[in-house]
């Protein structure tokens, strides 16, 4: 009891010392230093249509590495966790029919969406992290409606794995071909607007876009069973 | 775009109450997720610019004056960092909770207390 | 130069096809794992190489832009030196684990790349944000590595860590995004040189958030539970990598904020780091469990170091902060890290939870390790540890920084309480079972002490301006430690050579005063010592240690500035408190011995520092021109030297000490080691003469201590049954004599001073030595156990007989003199209420030195010691050259008294003549020789008729008594020796019941208990770790006063 009275207390008081961060600020009227020039020679730039991808893949590119960087740790982590023998869940219930039949039919739609949403990240809202999640939950449908059927692991290691590398890849022949490690600019950045544009941008997001892919599907796979 | 700030500040709080007050591990990890919802509110509100559009060019905005239209691109790249890395760390949270259920059977937070002064 | 960027290239890279190569077998894997993190750790060899060859900072850039449109990394100076650590640190660490890693699935190799690279990154970036990425990939694989053990506790341990480190980084990301929300940018430099937009009271806030953030990562006293835990639970493997890598990256990413801090936030962090450092090392002395206290131990460390991050702020040159930073900072890392790291490397190789239960005294690599990395946390000299709190110590006092000294002294204290009885208790503990040691577990810890041991002259400033011979002593120890495959008289024999040897170079050195402590410490060096030669059973860790304390006591006086005075005093008392340990029962002695010598070093320090402070060298001639300082720096001193003297008050440490050590130490502790406070004295005197302070002139307060150790010294002399103890309070009480004396400040009372000074050395010397021999034949120190053995050791008798003599200052023996001496100083200064207590204390020493020559030689013979053979002659020949030498000055005087006072004229006009073998003053005369001549006269009529009469005596049986058919309880007590002044003790024992004891254990008890309340906040409940953290900020907020 004393300590729930303590948490109210406090948690009161650290309301109170953010209360300035809301009252104090005003709303954002202009763009800032940096994303002011975003705004004007980010297009130009790195050619991408869609500026946030230019900011994610290319100019904050580091942190986006990182990013992935980490659902990679925790896929890993996972597997780390999880690498003692478990009891196999009861019984489950079988899929029904409707979840069977839906699933066949859109399971191709919801990937080539996902791959859309990857390839296209540079020019439409989207990317490689939606486009990933995106063919994620086709194989969680899949999963969910065949509950036999479970993704290869070794097929999901190689994906990973590989788009991993080459992701690296591209940032060292960034490093090497162009301005400084992922830069995107040591491919042609092509015609402003159109597919293919933006240097690597696509590339690395379609990169990013399978491994985000494998590494949900792998974190669902592991939490979902046993895994040897 | 202060009224999402605020909701953001009063998800922040509500999660910040869960994980102080609730027993149970679920909960717990519920109240951080409900924490960094709050954050990502207030990291996307404070790139808001009333009035303007996405920062994506296209036949309505060209570079030109985007400088004018569009709202600040860099919180929403950083929000997307920030969701995946609160993703990262709410799942292993989460597989921390199934292994600690599986050595001892319990998910209050109280029953883990072997470890003191 | 290679980009740095590779490192997180070469990680990220492997890491990524590490689960593809595992399926060409565990070992590929692992051997492609080593090799990377070998390239990673070649990679900042060649930069901080670079570094060294004068290679500038170097900023690397991302993406082809400049910052702050894109992210940016430094390779600097400091930078590759703290990676150059993490990465060693890194691969010692995965070497470590290589039983692990090679049983567990591939996935810990991947994380453990991830995690370096984790650290790499938050010590290169720039950006705010890349930091925090970079901190979510640290914590995040060290979350998942924490479940490399899975238990209850170490799962427990790793959700409640989860849980502070997703609340720090939620402030953190909040805290970023405000500082980018007003400066509109997320480089570190750019926010740096636009700090005023942060101002205002949103900024403040924002930075606060982000401050916090890492003051968490940080651990701070009291919201820090959760890392106890995971200290404690996890692989030690782990543990050592939280506490040594990822600390690192942490203080350093809080050392990159720093430039943003506000000033007038400086001053509360500063506190907060101080009391994690007190409190943590408070909290520590009460715990059991060994890698807790580890983790104790760690955070204080990080605490008082993110408090010296801040403290050199303050310094106003330039120049001086970075002096600072490489000195004090720099050291204060490097040692840590090494040092806890390699500790909890050995805590999982011993692999016992307790701390009580590690034992391993019988494998010397074990204790060698041990010894290195737990002196090298107490801050021991040679290790980096010591050079820093020197260099801290001075430097706050030069910046006027005074009032931090103390926390900084308390802590190191409580934290050395701990460490050493830790370490005092396990090297006593008899082992009992082999510790397994595979390879790949010691090697890492191997390595961390090498590095540690090779690596301190880099941390040592003051070296180049220190003389080569003051290492000397850490140079025979070393000697003499690789010679162990010899016999062991043959190592005595080298050790007594090379105690020659450095006589002989060091006699050009000394004059004057400094000749006669010299003859003292090298000569009654090297008579004692031969003692230690009756035995050729290997004695591990003796000659080394006796020749460390020997050399460090000969190179006290030889001290020019205050850094060699007290380099050499602190491997004194080091060296001493390894041999107390030595003996049988000398664990908890030599524990009180450290802890009382330790804090009178950090007086000594404090009182060096702060004279350093006002004349900005280290010359110990300075003293004389202190001015505004002198008071302080007089009664520092003062209260040191006290301490070491053990004068009344501060005593308690003394008799342990001395009756405790193996019994051929003893001699060199009481005729030797106890001089060196009155060198002390001397130095004080001699240099800063009579200070006032209020109506108390100091030297006759200082006076007045003396004569009562002296008094009481005496008394409590009189009441022990052990004849060691005996001895030991004896010693005091004589050195309370010379502290009164040498307060005198005058030439006679000088000469006095060190006239009695050489001749305690001569008798001291014979007694302890005859007790040692003694001892060595009948095997018990209690004097109701022996009687009787005037005919089995004449030649022990006749030493002993002499030196009592000689003590109780009757004619004709030198101790005469020193009495005679002693008085004529006092009246000629007036002191003569101190006369008469110190007469009557010199009575009181009758009543024990009769109780010495009664009850081991008078009396009758005990049956089982009907055997008995007189001693060996090693302790016969050393104690016969000291009668010849009490004998010679008897006679002669002048042989010790004029070069005395020659030396002395030096310092005080002499009012003194010589006529002959007479010494005239004001007061009288003394003739030694004639003096010994009437007393032989006299004394030699008696003898000669009881020779005549010696047939006519009629013999008892031993057995000739009737107990009235009762048998005593304690058959002790109805012997005469039991309880031999029950009548004094009756009278006047009331005033040496055992109350500065007391008040002493007290002190120890008031600590212990107050660490008990403290721990109790670690409830083990890991949401109230989180209230804890809410309630820090909160707090803290409010204190920094955010407006």
């Amino acid at each position: 009891m004393i300590k729930r009275f303590f948490s109210l207390i406090f948690v009161v008081l650290l309301a109170l010392v953010f209360l300035p961060l809301v009252t104090e600020i005003k709303p954002l009227s202009e763009l800032g230093m940096t994303s002011a020039k975003y705004a004007e020679d980010g297009a130009a730039e790195l050619g991408a249509a869609n500026l946030v991808t230019s900011v994610v893949v290319t100019y904050r590119g580091l942190d986006t590495l990182g990013e992935v960087t980490v659902l990679f740790i925790t896929t890993a982590g996972i597997g780390f966790m999880l690498r003692r023998k478990t009891i196999l869940p009861e019984k489950k219930r079988r899929a029904s029919e409707i979840l069977k039949s839906g699933t066949s039919f859109l399971l191709p739609l919801i990937i080539l969406f996902g791959v859309y949403i990857f390839v296209h990240g540079h020019l439409t809202p989207g990317g490689g992290f939606q486009g990933g999640v995106v063919i994620a939950s086709a194989i969680v449908l899949l999963m969910l409606s065949d509950i036999n059927m479970h993704p290869d692991h070794n097929i999901l290691n190689w994906l990973e794995s590989l788009s991993g590398a080459f992701y690296v890849i591209m940032g060292i022949l960034g490093l090497i071909l162009a301005g400084g490690f992922l830069d995107n600019r040591f491919l042609p950045l092509g015609e402003f607007g159109k597919i293919f544009s933006a240097g690597a941008i696509p590339v690395i997001y379609s990169l990013i876009g399978l491994k985000v892919g494998a590494e949900l599907v792998g974190i669902l796979n592991k939490l979902g069973r046993e895994d040897k | 775009m202060t009224i999402i700030t605020i909701l953001g500040f009063l998800l922040i709080i509500i999660g910040l109450w869960g994980m102080l007050t609730r027993k149970h591990l679920f909960r717990i990890i519920l109240g951080f997720s409900i924490i960094d919802t709050g954050i990502h509110l207030v990291i996307v509100s404070l790139g808001y610019i009333k009035g303007r559009t996405a920062p994506i060019f296209d036949a309505d905005l060209s570079p030109i004056d985007a400088i004018n239209r569009i709202v600040d691109p860099i919180p929403s790249a950083l929000v997307l960092t920030a969701i995946v890395i609160g993703l990262a760390v709410t799942a292993l949270m989460l597989v921390y909770v199934i292994q600690m259920h599986r050595h001892k059977g319990s998910l209050e937070i109280s029953d883990y207390e072997e470890l003191k002064w | 130069m290679v980009n740095p960027i590779y490192i997180f290239v070469i990680a990220l890279f492997s890491a990524f096809l590490l689960p593809v190569i595992d399926k060409l077998g565990r070992k590929v894997t692992l051997g492609v794992f080593y090799l990377s993190l070998t390239a990673i750790f070649a990679v900042t060899l060649l930069w901080f190489r670079a570094f060294g060859e004068g290679a500038l900072i170097e900023n690397i850039f991302t993406a082809g832009s400049l910052p702050p449109f894109s992210i940016n990394l430094r390779m600097g100076t400091i930078e590759a030196f703290i990676m150059l650590f993490v990465n060693f640190g890194a691969l010692l660490g995965a070497i470590y684990l290589y039983g692990k890693l090679l049983e567990n699935k591939v996935y810990a190799l991947m994380l453990f790349l991830t995690l370096i690279m984790g650290v790499n990154g938050l010590i290169m970036t720039r950006d705010i944000f890349n930091i925090f990425v970079f901190l979510e990939i640290t914590s995040i694989s060290l979350y998942a590595l924490i479940g490399i053990k899975q238990d209850a506790r170490s799962l427990g341990a790793g959700f409640k860590y989860i849980i502070a480190g997703g609340l720090a980084s939620a402030f953190l990301l909040l805290g970023i995004i405000y500082v980018y929300r007003i400066t509109g940018n997320l480089n570190l430099d750019l926010i740096i040189s636009e700090n005023p937009l942060l101002l205002s009271k949103g900024g403040l806030i924002a930075l606060f958030l982000v401050v916090v953030a890492f003051l968490i990562e940080l651990k701070p006293w009291p919201a820090n539970g959760w890392a106890l835990d995971v200290y404690e639970a996890a692989e030690p493997g782990i543990s050592a990598m939280v506490a040594s890598l990822v600390a690192a990256g942490m203080v350093f990413v809080f050392y990159k904020f720093i430039p943003l801090l506000p000033h007038s936030w400086h001053g509360m962090l500063i506190l907060f780091g101080m009391l994690t450092f007190v409190f943590s090392n408070l909290t520590g002395l009460k715990q059991k469990n060994a890698r807790r206290l580890l983790g104790y131990s760690s955070i204080a460390q990080m605490g008082l170091l993110m408090a010296v991050l801040l403290l050199v702020r303050r310094f106003n040159d330039a120049m001086d902060i970075r002096y600072a930073l490489s000195d004090i900072a720099a050291a204060l890392f490097v040692n840590h890290f090494l040092a806890k790291a390699g500790l909890f490397w050995l805590s999982g190789i011993i692999n016992k939870e307790k701390a009580r239960d590690w034992s391993f005294n019988k494998q010397p690599v074990l204790v060698l390790l041990f010894a290195v990395f737990i002196f090298a946390l107490v801050g021991l000299p040679p290790f980096p540890g010591f050079w820093a709190k020197w260099t801290l110590i001075t430097k706050l006092a030069q910046y006027n920084m005074i009032g931090w000294i103390v926390p900084i002294i308390i802590g190191s204290l409580l934290e050395a309480a701990y460490l050493l009885r830790w370490f005092g208790a396990t090297i006593k503990r008899e082992q009992t079972e082999q510790v397994i040691i595979p390879r790949y577990k010691i090697l890492p810890p191997l390595l961390a002490a090498i590095v540690l041991v090779i690596i301190f002259p880099s941390f040592a400033p003051y070296m180049t301006g220190m003389k080569t011979m003051f290492f000397f002593p850490l140079l025979a120890a070393a000697v003499l430690w690789l010679l162990d495959v010899m016999p062991e008289r043959m190592r005595g024999m080298v050790m007594i050579l090379i105690l020659a040897a450095f006589g002989w170079y060091i006699y050009p050195l000394a004059k004057g005063i400094v000749l006669i402590f010299e003859f003292m410490f090298i000569a009654g060096g090297i008579v004692i010592s031969l003692a230690s030669l009756n035995s050729a059973r290997p004695k591990q860790g003796y000659w080394e240690f006796l020749v460390m304390l020997i050399m460090s006591l000969a190179l006290i006086p030889l001290a020019k500035s205050s850094m060699e005075f007290f380099l050499a005093w602190e491997f004194m008392t080091v060296s001493s408190w390894l041999l107390i340990l030595r003996g049988k029962n000398g664990e908890k002695p030599a524990l009180t011995y450290i802890m009382f010598s330790l804090g009178a070093a950090l007086l000594i320090l404090t009182a060096f520092a702060l004279s350093f402070a006002e004349t900005g060298e280290l010359g110990l001639v300075l003293l004389s021109n202190l001015n505004i300082y002198a008071i302080p720096v007089y009664i520092l001193l003062a209260l040191g030297f006290l301490v070491k003297a053990a004068a009344m008050g501060v005593h308690i440490w003394l008799p342990g000490a001395y009756s405790e050590a193996e019994d051929e130490v003893t001699p060199i502790f009481a005729g030797m080691m106890s001089k060196i406070s009155l060198w002390g004295f001397i130095l004080l005197f001699g240099y800063m003469g009579n200070k006032v302070l209020g109506i108390f002139e100091l030297p006759v307060l200082l006076g007045w201590i003396g004569v009562f150790t002296a008094f009481f010294g005496a008394l409590m002399a009189v009441f022990q049954e052990d004849i060691k103890y005996l001895l030991a309070y004896s010693s005091m009480s004589q050195l309370g004599y010379m502290i009164l004396s040498v307060s005198l400040l005058s030439h006679l009372g000088w000469t006095t001073a060190l006239y009695m000074s050489v001749t305690h050395l001569f008798f001291k010397g014979m007694l302890f030595l005859a007790v040692a021999g003694i001892v060595s034949r009948i095997g018990t120190t209690k004097m109701y156990e022996m009687g009787g053995l005037i005919k089995k050791m004449p030649a022990s008798f006749i030493s002993v007989l002499i030196a009592i003599i000689a003590v109780s200052g009757v004619p004709p023996l030198s101790g005469f003199g020193g009495k005679w001496l002693l008085y004529t100083a006092l009246i000629e200064k007036g002191w003569y209420l101190q006369a008469g207590l110190s007469f009557f204390a010199g009575a009181i020493a009758f009543l024990y030195l009769f109780r010495l020559i009664h009850t081991i030689f008078l009396g009758q013979l005990k049956a089982r010691f009907r055997e008995v053979k007189e001693a060996s002659l090693w302790y016969i020949v050393p104690q016969f050259i000291f009668v010849g030498a009490i004998m010679a000055i008897s006679m002669f005087p002048n042989l010790i008294l004029k070069p005395i006072m020659a030396a002395v004229e030096t310092q005080f006009p002499s009012h003194v003549n010589w006529d002959g073998y007479t010494v005239i003053t004001a007061l009288g005369y003394w003739n030694g020789n004639a003096v010994m001549m009437i007393t032989m006269g006299v004394f030699m009529v008696p003898l000669i008729w009881l020779l005549v009469r010696v047939n006519m005596v009629q013999k008892v049986e031993q057995f000739n008594i009737v107990y009235a058919a009762e048998r005593p309880d304690r058959p002790e007590t109805t012997h005469f020796a039991y309880n031999f002044f029950a009548h004094y003790q009756k009278a006047i024992g009331f005033l040496v019941k055992e109350q500065i004891t007391n008040f002493w254990n007290s002190v120890s008890e008031w600590f212990h208990s107050l660490s008990a309340t403290f721990r109790h906040i670690y409830t083990g409940n890991g949401q109230t770790y989180a209230l804890h953290i809410i309630i820090y900020i909160v707090v803290l907020y409010s204190l920094l006063g955010v407006k």
